[in-house]
């Protein structure tokens, strides 16, 4: 063990000295979009790193989710930029053809392929360059209310699709204004991870190689499924609605109970324990249950990273590299886990560091809530990640709320799903 | 006048003029070259490509960028019209309300109707997303009370944008009540006095002598409101994200997502373009209308 810390110690301080060469004292900024309790815990670690680096000045700046992209981009292009931000994997291609961000020095790309699982490392690279360091990993799991469950006389989470369709059938009941589903609209990956978990939980996929296969056998399926929830009033789109913040009725109806199951990520847990204090004990976790054309229960994964902004001055951006390396290293938290790894779990949610992994090991095998999403991680697909893909999501997205809402049938939005997605990537890709 | 005169005059409007050139022509004018090219906003103005008419082509167009980009326009036409029609008429009615002395409270009204106006657009949304929640929200509660269902409101492609609208009559209505009692505060008192002796009902005053006085501030508060309604985009932004299934989904919000969230530059310039060109028509058509009645008189 004393071996393995003085590897560590080695090793960042190597990272150090590689991103600290000329340094000079440097006042940087973290864009992220997480919450305020997050915020203080990521200011904890900043104090720490500046306690021990004098000079270097780290500032946080926090937005709502759905205002995290457009702020990188306005503010993202120029020397007032963020210095570092957390992005959504998807959104990479873009922001490297664009030069927002900046290709990872070659220390810290060593440092990640070596301490990173082999995926996340790819889901953080652009032709074979990294330019983030991972941090978190999300799957998707099925939520459900176990007090419902035994009110409907349900015994254990659904595992197939015709499971899956009984138990929302006996959870809902409109006189009491309850579904046995939830779905999500008003908000692109909300709609469309739930989708395509089922999906590949179905044997399908979003994309190959570039193109979309929105037009399988097994898309045809989901897109039945989504019909049949709506049509046999187990899912109440009125009941879906989300807003800025990736909160709104959808949360509500499922923290007040009148929500059997819905399909969500990890990072789901903090949101859940703030909305229903001790009532969230009601709450378990499971895989997503397996479609007709599936082998296997699956999950669409999807990562986060933080990026430096390229357009950043150097001297920044060296100071961001360094801080960016300890806050993910194995010394800056408890026990092993990195500060990003401590973050992380606060939030319930998973790290994807190998080191962070084992430090809260007990924890991820333990924890009731997170184990439908352990047990998921090995059999995730990563969600797809191509030049696009925020417009290819909010494409799908249209399309399965017109759907929610019986504007079109599912062999219509199959057909518009798989025309639209293609037009979208082939044009995106010239 | 001499050229000294000229002179003078070109100097002392230069600094007016020079800023408006700089920070609204010369803005228009790239707008409108940039949505002849192809060009990421994230990128340097040497990177646009000319494209020609592509984009406004696109626009036009079966593909999903056509489709997005007419409903965004729908619902724009559509908020902006409802807006109109409804603040107009309750902005008269109230501002006669308050402008009257009959009855005492009017001062009041005129307080409360103007505070929803100075209300930040972020507490109001806040504030309505809440009051329009379909489950637990106090307004379909209310509504039960009276057996009246609960609404879907925001959650639905058919309530959300009237919702939406509702929100924005609410906020607006007080500065446009202002705006009338202005006007009304124009008109003279003898000519009520005159219609009175002539036997003329306050209906018949209202009609005759009230509205037709009235038909300048109208115009400047259609105009107004028309532009308002047109770049509305918090609501939309904080609430509803431009859904369900885009049916709040107005053109400020789409140009920002296809310009800012996606980087097409030229193709969110050409949407830009497009939209200022039909204000430009809107406005025109209402100094015509108006003109036109006044002159028939």
């Amino acid at each position: 063990m004393k071996a393995c810390k003085g590897w560590h110690l080695a090793t960042i301080g190597a990272l150090m000295m590689a991103t600290s060469v000329g340094t000079q004292a440097a006042e940087i900024s973290f864009l992220t979009h997480w919450g305020p309790d997050t915020v203080a815990l990521l200011d904890a670690a900043i104090d720490k790193y500046e306690a021990a680096n004098a000079g270097d000045t780290i500032t946080v700046r926090a937005v709502p989710f759905g205002d995290l992209l457009t702020t990188l981009r306005t503010s993202g292009g120029g020397a007032g930029g963020a210095t570092i931000a957390g992005i959504y994997d998807a959104w990479l291609p873009d922001l490297v053809r664009d030069s927002l961000v900046s290709a990872a020095p070659e220390a810290v790309a060593s440092d990640t392929t070596t301490n990173w699982p082999t995926g996340v490392v790819s889901a953080a690279s652009v032709g074979g360059s990294l330019y983030g360091i991972p941090n978190e990993i999300d799957v998707y799991a099925l939520n459900y209310n176990k007090r419902l469950f035994e009110e409907a006389g349900i015994a254990e989470a659904p595992k197939t699709w015709d499971e899956f369709l009984a138990a929302a059938e006996k959870l809902t009941d409109a006189s009491k204004g309850q579904q046995g589903f939830g779905l999500i609209n008003s908000w692109a990956a909300g709609v469309l991870h739930p989708f395509a978990s089922l999906l590949v939980s179905n044997g399908g996929d979003l994309i190959v190689d570039g193109k979309p296969v929105l037009d399988s056998q097994a898309a045809k399926e989901t897109f039945e499924l989504y019909e049949k929830l709506i049509t046999s009033g187990f899912s109440d789109p009125a009941m879906a609605t989300a807003d800025a913040n990736t909160t709104g009725p959808f949360l509500d109806n499922f923290v007040s109970g009148k929500t059997g199951m819905i399909i969500m990520a990890n990072w789901w847990e903090s949101a859940l324990k703030a909305g229903m204090g001790d009532a969230f004990t009601d709450i378990a976790t499971a895989p997503i249950p397996v479609g007709p054309s599936g082998d296997t229960a699956r999950s669409i994964s999807y990562s986060w990273m933080t990026v430096v902004n390229a357009q950043a001055a150097p001297e920044e951006q060296e100071a961001a590299w360094k801080f960016l390396s300890w806050l993910n290293g194995p010394d800056s938290g408890e026990n092993g886990a990195s500060a990003m790894g401590d973050i992380l779990m606060s939030m319930g949610i998973l790290p994807s560091r190998t080191s962070d992994v084992a430090a809260f090991g007990d924890r991820l095998s333990s924890d009731p809530f997170l184990l439908g999403y352990t047990q998921t991680l090995s059999d995730a697909k990563p969600f797809p990640v191509v030049l696009g893909g925020q417009e290819f999501s909010e494409s799908l997205q249209q399309t399965l709320e017109a759907l929610q809402f019986g504007q079109v049938t599912a062999a219509d939005a199959q057909a518009n799903a798989q025309a639209d997605a293609t037009e979208i990537l082939e044009r995106n890709a010239k | 006048m001499t050229g000294r005169q000229t002179r003078s005059t070109i100097g002392m409007l230069a600094p007016a003029t020079g800023l408006i050139a700089i920070f609204v022509l010369v803005p228009m004018v790239l707008t409108i070259g940039l949505s002849f090219t192809q060009w990421s906003t994230q990128t340097g103005f040497e990177t646009a490509s000319f494209v020609g008419l592509a984009n406004f082509a696109d626009l036009l167009g079966p593909t999903s960028i056509g489709r997005d980009f007419r409903a965004a326009f729908a619902n724009t036409a559509i908020y902006t019209a409802l807006s109109v029609v409804l603040i107009l008429p309750l902005s008269v009615m109230l501002g006669l309300l308050v402008h009257q002395t009959f009855a005492p409270g009017g001062i009041l009204l005129r307080t409360v109707l103007f505070s929803s106006y100075m209300v930040p657009m972020i507490a109001v949304a806040l504030v309505w997303s809440k009051l329009y929640s379909p489950t637990e929200g106090p307004i379909n509660q209310m509504l039960g009370w009276v057996g009246i269902p609960p609404q879907t409101w925001l959650s639905s492609p058919r309530t959300a944008l009237v919702s939406i609208v509702l929100l924005n009559v609410w906020q607006q209505v007080g500065y446009f009540t202002v705006l009338a009692v202005a006007g009304l505060t124009q008109i003279p008192r003898s000519l009520y006095e005159a219609a009175l002796v002539d036997g003329a009902s306050a209906w018949m005053q209202f009609w005759r002598i009230t509205l037709p006085l009235l038909r300048n501030t109208l115009l400047f508060s259609a105009v107004i409101a028309v532009i308002n309604a047109v770049q509305v985009f918090e609501p939309v932004a904080l609430i509803t994200q431009g859904g369900p299934v885009n049916s709040t989904n107005v053109m400020t919000y789409h140009i920002r997502r296809v310009g800012i969230e996606r980087a097409q530059g030229g193709l969110g310039s050409a949407m830009a373009v497009t939209l200022m060109l039909s204000l430009i028509v809107v406005i025109v058509l209402l100094f015509t209308l108006l003109r036109d009645r006044g002159e028939q008189r």
